[in-house]
């Protein structure tokens, strides 16, 4: 990481806080300490990206196999149970491991760029966030290693299926392990999200109106709303399965009178807006970068974010789409069909906007807007064929076939992670404080490009003549081996643009011969663009004070009473807090305590079923401590008086 | 720049070209694209008006987002650092393009609620309105027949409650009747999918989902004749000619009457293996397999033992004790003329003869000694067994939920490892099978599979 700590001629320019029930790391720590202790939002970010891309590394290994067996018909690479739990993990990865923590890494990142702050309202806590997303990713994953392997009940792991009853490996703990993993990523996702929340609401410099906001902290704002509203359905979902699994309670066992269809709609109450929660952040990255590369403003600001919040409003009318086929009855299907096609409109005022940025702008095509475009048109298809199928007809021919695999990773793919990597490509030279291989991320958009529409095209047509979804193989004469043979090969190509992507993102941190970036490279309008790159641990020498919309723009070009100005060093300069040991100590607590449930069941000497809770009741322990801890630790910290120049 | 800007358009222009010409063939066993029924042909005119409207749509938008690109691109690094004017939006446009998008949701609201009605209800026979609407006699929905699915891991049970007859995993049903589906499930959510009669509804445990279809005879005919497009099941031809025409290769000659579906909400380990078959007869034939299934599960229609007071006329069938099979053996015996009290089956007397060769009579002692039968029921409706339904199982062109061809060579591969084929199912890893099971031990018995398929394909 290339956020240097900076160096003062103490003691006069530093003084340190004596105020602490016991010692925080200070301003000098460094190496694993520091990273372990850190409370600055641009290393939790960077974290957060880091640890992404290394799932997004995993399951796209995940996909590749999936992808192998279906190279022909009747191939023998993965069993049948294999491929099951490698299309679940794949999906549970890519959506709770890659995308939501890819975008909350720019959450994290930029958004206290963008609003003038210095950090987010409560740094611990954003820490807690990110050890919370890294113990959900190794708890979900540890579960190749027991009883069962990884879970095979589908990302969406639909009752009764994950009913014990219904187990097809005697003890199978898979979905224990998936059911906790979840639990404790809607940790990480809810404390970051109210974080955010109060950082953009509160912490605003002075000027910075809401509707002055950056596009993308706007995104980040209405997202974090989606998920504190979203993520109890699913907790209480996820909680109410655990105690039919672990208890013997009937939320879902149908033969003790269990309802399998409220898990259904408990989850796609959440998993709708989940799908907004996904493609709202790249919605907001790529209205940051469209109107940078054509030298214009957005057009349009104010109805792109209503039509995001009214994206995110809808969100929650429409989740029983998902269940066009369960059997709902002629009124309630109607009902949500129309809804959903309602929800095209929105988007497509977006796209419209888009369209109305460029417009008589000056286009460049630098790697981040070729990922831009990129979005707009693989978005557009993914939208379309999401039109097609709010229609209840045509969806009884889709629902669960390939065409609906085509769909959403139209949505997801070249939706969402075409915006996240475009974002890299714009925001990693203020992160890193180096430029890119610009040639070499054009390769990658080429190679990500084409591998993505040879992979998910053809899977249109093999969804219409009948290829059903999540069938680990498919029997001779039904004439799909062609285009799967063609989905496989360009699955090789995305990934292998996938692959060097993610090396030159890791590469830009350390690779000293790259250009620097300087302030503001692309010549870019928000208010991040005014720092130097990399940032400075402290942001903002001194706070500024906002005048208009694209202030980095305005000050560059603008009339002289649109530019930014800043706020006097108060007398005890820039107060950073000290690191802090407790978030990782909570963390791991909550990580021993969800280790202690899954394993404190076992069997004893005569066959009967014993339960042992010391583990988790140690981890409960830990977890209250760390709390206790935290409260009464103190603000600590140390004072800065950097010079405006040392911004 | 404008090279890589160039090789992208040029990549759109050509992918669905490129598409077209490798989906020149629609007509694929399970595809949507090829609909035979009215509710089918109903979801596939709203798919392909949805079609024809993002088309279009994308056509406008990508071609406006192609003029803006190129119209506006920074053509040198100077342009690139000129500024254009700052406008920041335009209400008029924003909002009439709003409107615009709503009027083509309405296009497709509208036909979509239609549908919805259409799938949801089979027409009433009084409301002559809308069978004229939708060309149906009144007959064809006052006749329609009644099939009760069940669906279990992983195969499917077909009950057809008023013909009181069970069968599993080929749905034979009359072409011109409409045909209301129940749906249900003993274990987890499974889907039932018909793409070319019906689309797809879900089996919710707990509770009984609907769907409906009613084929089209002229589309199942294309041209073709009965015996050809349609053939009769009762008496195998069916079977036959799907043999003889359908290789399980691409280049298959469809037999229009035969229909693929296929589970399509995941079930478990072996959720890709739970196929189906629907089979369209005419109203004739149809009644004959029906006969001839209530026939066969009827108990007091089953060969009796022998009583030596009763007369026999010809035909009839005995069950009697036949030392030649092994200790306690039982052989159904024919009666190939009238024949008198106290002459007792002995083949003889000539009076009677063999019904079923000796494969079969000892096939079917194994059938029960090997357990088979704790799992199956043959000639008996059996609703509740764990296995598929085997009655007139030599008439089915399918075995193993629709997944192999049911020939011979394939049932004794079957037999003989079942794990093999499809890895995970319930007949090899079932509840109370091990390897100390027989049927696990059958590998190396060819004598014993071999009388096993000639018992179970006999069953016609």
């Amino acid at each position: 990481m290339a956020i240097e700590s900076i160096k003062y001629a103490a003691p006069e320019t530093e003084t340190a806080v004596k105020t602490k029930a016991f010692p925080r790391p200070g301003q000098h720590t460094s190496g694993i300490i520091d990273w372990l202790t850190t409370i600055d939002h641009k290393k939790i970010g960077f974290l957060y990206g880091l640890t992404a891309l290394f799932f997004l590394l995993l399951g796209g290994l995940e996909a590749l196999l999936i992808r192998s067996q279906l190279w022909d018909h009747n191939m023998s690479v993965l069993t049948n149970r294999q491929y099951n739990q490698m299309f679940t993990m794949h999906g549970t990865t890519m959506v709770f491991l890659v995308i939501m923590p890819l975008s909350a890494a720019f959450f994290n990142f930029i958004m206290p760029l963008q609003i003038g702050a210095r950090d987010v309202a409560f740094p611990r806590m954003n820490t807690l966030s990110l050890w919370c997303f890294i113990a959900g990713g190794i708890t979900l994953n540890l579960s190749w290693f027991f009883t069962g392997g990884s879970p095979a009940i589908g990302w969406f792991g639909y009752a009764p299926l994950t009913d014990t009853r219904f187990a097809e490996v005697i003890g199978d703990m898979g979905p224990d392990f998936w059911v906790f993993s979840l639990q404790i990523l809607g940790i990480a996702s809810l404390l970051a999200s109210f974080n955010f929340i109060t950082t953009i609401i509160n912490m605003r410099a002075p000027g910075m109106t809401m509707m002055r906001l950056p596009v993308f902290t706007w995104m980040t704002l209405i997202v974090s709303f989606l998920i504190i509203l979203a993520f109890p359905a699913i907790t209480i979902a996820l909680a109410e399965l655990m105690f039919d699994r672990t208890y013997g309670t009937n939320f879902f066992d149908f033969l003790e009178g269990g309802k399998p269809h409220l898990w259904q709609h408990l989850f796609w109450i959440f998993g709708h807006p989940e799908v907004y929660i996904l493609i709202l952040p790249a919605m907001g990255i790529v209205s940051e970068i469209i109107p940078v590369f054509s030298r214009k403003p957005l057009f349009g600001y104010g109805l792109i974010i209503f039509s995001g919040a009214i994206i995110g409003f809808m969100g929650f009318a429409v989740w029983s789409h998902h269940m066009f086929t369960t059997g709902m009855g002629i009124v309630a299907t109607s009902a949500f069909s129309i809804l959903t096609m309602l929800i095209a409109i929105p988007t497509g005022v977006k796209i419209f906007n888009w369209i109305g940025t460029m417009w008589g702008g000056r286009i460049r095509f630098d790697t981040p807007m070729l990922f831009s475009l990129g979005f707009i048109t693989m978005f557009m298809i993914g939208g379309f064929t999401g039109i097609m199928h709010s229609s209840v007809p045509v969806d009884a021919q889709h629902q669960d076939s390939y065409f609906v695999v085509a769909h959403f990773h139209y949505v997801l793919i070249g939706g969402a992670l075409f915006g996240l990597f475009a974002g890299f490509y714009f925001w990693l030279p203020k992160m890193s404080g180096r430029m890119m291989n610009e040639k070499l991320g054009k390769l990658v958009f080429t190679l990500m490009f084409i591998g993505f529409n040879l992979t998910f095209f053809p899977m249109h047509y093999l969804g219409m003549i009948g290829q059903p979804r999540r069938t680990h193989t498919y029997n001779e004469g039904h004439g799909f081996e062609t285009w799967n043979q063609v989905a496989t090969i360009g699955a090789m190509i995305l990934g292998i643009g996938i692959a060097i992507g993610v090396y030159q993102f890791v590469n830009s941190f350390f690779n000293k011969k790259l250009k620097p970036a300087g302030k503001n490279p692309w010549d870019a309008r928000t208010l991040e663009w005014t720092l130097s790159s990399p940032v400075k641990e402290y942001n903002f020498a001194r706070n500024p004070i906002i005048k208009s919309r694209d202030q980095a723009w305005e000050n560059k070009y603008g009339s002289r009473d649109n530019h930014s100005e800043k706020e006097p060093l108060d007398d005890h300069g820039v107060h950073m807090p000290d690191r802090s040991w407790c978030p990782l100590i909570t963390g791991i607590g909550l990580f021993v305590l969800v280790l202690g449930m899954l394993f404190h069941q076992g069997i004893d000497a005569s066959g009967e079923l014993v339960r042992d809770y010391t583990f988790a009741l140690i981890g409960g322990v830990v977890f209250v401590l760390g709390i206790i801890m935290w409260a009464i630790e103190g603000p600590g910290g140390y004072h800065l008086f950097p010079k405006e120049s040392e911004e | 720049m404008g090279h890589i800007h160039k090789l992208f358009l040029r990549l759109i222009l050509v992918l669905p070209v490129l598409l077209a010409f490798g989906c020149s063939r629609i007509d694929h066993k399970q595809s949507a694209l090829d609909p035979k029924g009215l509710v089918s042909q109903n979801q596939f005119d709203v798919f392909m008006l949805s079609v024809w409207i993002t088309i279009f749509l994308f056509c406008a938008v990508g071609g406006c987002l192609l003029y803006v690109l190129w119209r506006y691109r920074a053509k040198n690094a100077e342009e690139a650092m000129e500024i254009p004017p700052q406008s920041h939006g335009n209400s008029k446009i924003e909002v009439s393009l709003i409107i615009a998008s709503s009027i083509i949701l309405v296009i497709l609201a509208i036909p979509t609620l239609q549908g919805v009605v259409l799938m949801n209800k089979v027409p009433d026979p009084n409301d002559q309105e809308t069978l004229d609407k939708l060309s149906l006699d009144r007959s064809q929905v006052e006749d329609a027949i009644t099939v009760n699915v069940t669906g279990k891991r992983f195969f499917w049970v077909f009950e057809y409650p008023q013909y009181g007859i069970v069968t599993a995993n080929e749905l034979v049903f009359p072409a011109s009747k409409a045909v209301r589906i129940n749906l249900r499930t003993e274990d987890v959510i499974h889907s039932f999918w018909l793409p070319k009669l019906a689309g797809k509804m879900d089996l919710m445990p707990g509770q009984e989902n609907f769907l409906w279809f009613i084929a089209d005879k002229d589309k199942i005919l294309d041209g073709k004749t009965v015996a050809e497009a349609m053939p009769s099941v009762f008496d195998g031809k069916m079977r036959e000619t799907v043999f003889a025409k359908q290789k399980f290769t691409d280049e298959f000659e469809p037999v229009g009457g035969l229909f693929y579906g296929q589970c399509a909400e995941f079930c478990g380990n072996s959720h890709a293996y739970m196929s189906f078959r629907a089979l369209a007869q005419t109203d004739k034939d149809f009644d004959m397999w029906v006969k001839k299934f209530q026939d066969s599960q009827n108990p007091n229609l089953q060969p009796k033992a022998y009583d030596p007071e009763m007369e026999y006329s010809k035909g009839s069938e005995v069950t009697f004790n036949d030392q030649s099979l092994g200790e306690n053996a039982q052989r159904v015996f024919l009666a190939s003329k009238n024949v008198l009290p106290g002459q007792a089956p002995n083949l003889s007397l000539k009076v009677w003869k063999k019904a079923h060769s000796d494969d079969y009579e000892i096939g079917k002692q194994l059938f029960s000694s090997l357990q088979c039968v704790q799992c199956h029921a043959v000639n008996r409706t059996g609703i509740g067994a764990k296995g598929p339904n085997l009655t007139l199982f030599g008439l089915r062109t399918s075995l193993a939920a629709g997944w192999m061809r049911n020939d011979p060579e394939s049932l004794s591969d079957w037999l003989k490892n079942s794990n093999d084929v499809k890895f995970g199912n319930l007949m090899w890893n079932g509840e109370g099978v091990d390897d100390s099971h027989p049927l696990r031990n059958l590998e190396d018995d060819d004598l014993k599979v071999n009388q096993l398929v000639a018992y179970l394909l006999e069953q016609i």
